[in-house]
């Protein structure tokens, strides 16, 4: 499935991750949808953009009703392979953040490299 | 060429950015549902630079009585455009 | 001729994602390819509500997602884990949760997540409809 475009990022699912943790059920969702596709074998791109970006902060919690939160689901990402990490490099200034203080190791792209990614995937989600 | 397909206003959402920002040189952008507000007016200014791009679903212009209004350098195409449109892109990408 | 699947994640009255779906997965048909799967997703679990009961002259989409299974052979499978907690089981599911009465029924199907990603990377367009 991989196509050698050399373009450094490339497989076969991209899942854009656009919400924040919490508010909606975006966020498990896509991670749900990449986690499966990583159980069944296929290599797997997460790009967190815009209010997406959210969901990589450190020290979150669960819910005061409880909800889960997706915290410790991206911490089981490296069990499944997952280790393209990307997060869009503007959203992560608005949030004035470093990409090194994220919780998980990530990659920040341009939105000039954007186009290049859905392109280098054979499927593209978005969430 | 990706077809980017993108159902939101620009008047009340900033989505459209995100799909302008993941857009190519040669993708073409397609507006549906509430999306065709941005085929008009002022809206219209948000897609500069993809004449000949920038495409809207007629009969959702037509529904929301915007269709005398959209902007004469948008592609107009009904839902059959619409699947020709996925068929000519290598893979579509929805931003709502 | 090519391979179609459509992504639905809207629920139906609440957006236009359901509407917009069911139009073009017709014309997708009317085209001759071949739509192999409707794939419900997030909110769009709930075009399967059996249940759905709206105005006589608003157009119905859920028997509108049956006739399109039952014309083209389309499969309408439904996202098991967003279904069950959003309320919408199937027979085998009300039983295993100890509920009374269903509210999915043939020809739509709970299934995996996998199915997805399975129609997606087989199909040659995967088409997505959100809220």
């Amino acid at each position: 499935m991989a196509n050698a475009k050399g373009q450094g990022f490339e497989g076969d699912l991209l899942v854009v991750l656009r919400h924040g943790p919490h508010g909606t059920s975006w966020l498990r969702e896509g991670l749900d949808a990449a986690l499966v596709a990583a159980a069944f074998g296929r290599r797997v791109t997460l790009l967190f953009m815009g209010e997406g970006v959210t969901a990589l902060v450190p020290g979150q919690k669960s819910g005061p009703l409880g909800q889960k939160g997706t915290s410790p689901t991206l911490e089981m990402l490296e069990m499944y392979d997952i280790d393209t990490l990307l997060v869009e490099a503007e959203a992560l200034a608005w949030l004035g953040l470093r990409a090194e203080e994220l919780m998980l190791s990530a990659t920040a792209v341009e939105a000039t490299e954007l186009s290049m990614l859905a392109s280098t995937h054979s499927l593209v989600l978005t969430f | 060429m990706l077809l980017h397909i993108l159902n939101r206003s620009p008047a009340t959402s900033e989505v459209f950015r995100q799909a302008l920002a993941a857009m190519g040189p040669d993708d073409r952008l397609l507006l549906i549902e509430d999306g065709v507000q941005g085929a008009v007016g002022a809206l219209f200014g948000r897609f500069s630079g993809l004449e000949g791009r920038l495409y809207a679903q007629e009969e959702d212009l037509v529904a929301r009585g915007l269709a005398p209004l959209c902007a004469p350098s948008v592609v107009r195409v009904d839902v059959e455009g619409f699947v020709t449109l996925t068929e000519e892109a290598q893979k579509t990408v929805s931003w709502f | 001729m090519m391979r179609y699947a459509i992504l639905l994640m809207g629920a139906p009255y609440s957006s236009q994602a359901a509407h917009s779906a069911l139009r073009f997965a017709r014309a997708v048909a009317a085209r001759g390819h071949r739509l192999e799967g409707v794939f419900f997703y997030h909110d769009g679990v709930h075009n399967a509500a059996r249940l759905a009961a709206p105005p006589q002259d608003e157009p119905h989409l859920v028997d509108g997602w049956a006739a399109l299974a039952a014309d083209h052979g389309v499969p309408l499978q439904v996202c098991i884990a967003a279904a069950l907690r959003r309320g919408l089981l199937d027979e085998r599911e009300a039983a295993r949760h100890g509920k009374q009465g269903h509210s999915v029924e043939p020809p739509f199907e709970l299934t995996g997540l996998g199915q997805l990603v399975d129609l997606g990377l087989r199909c040659d367009r995967l088409v997505t409809f959100g809220p």
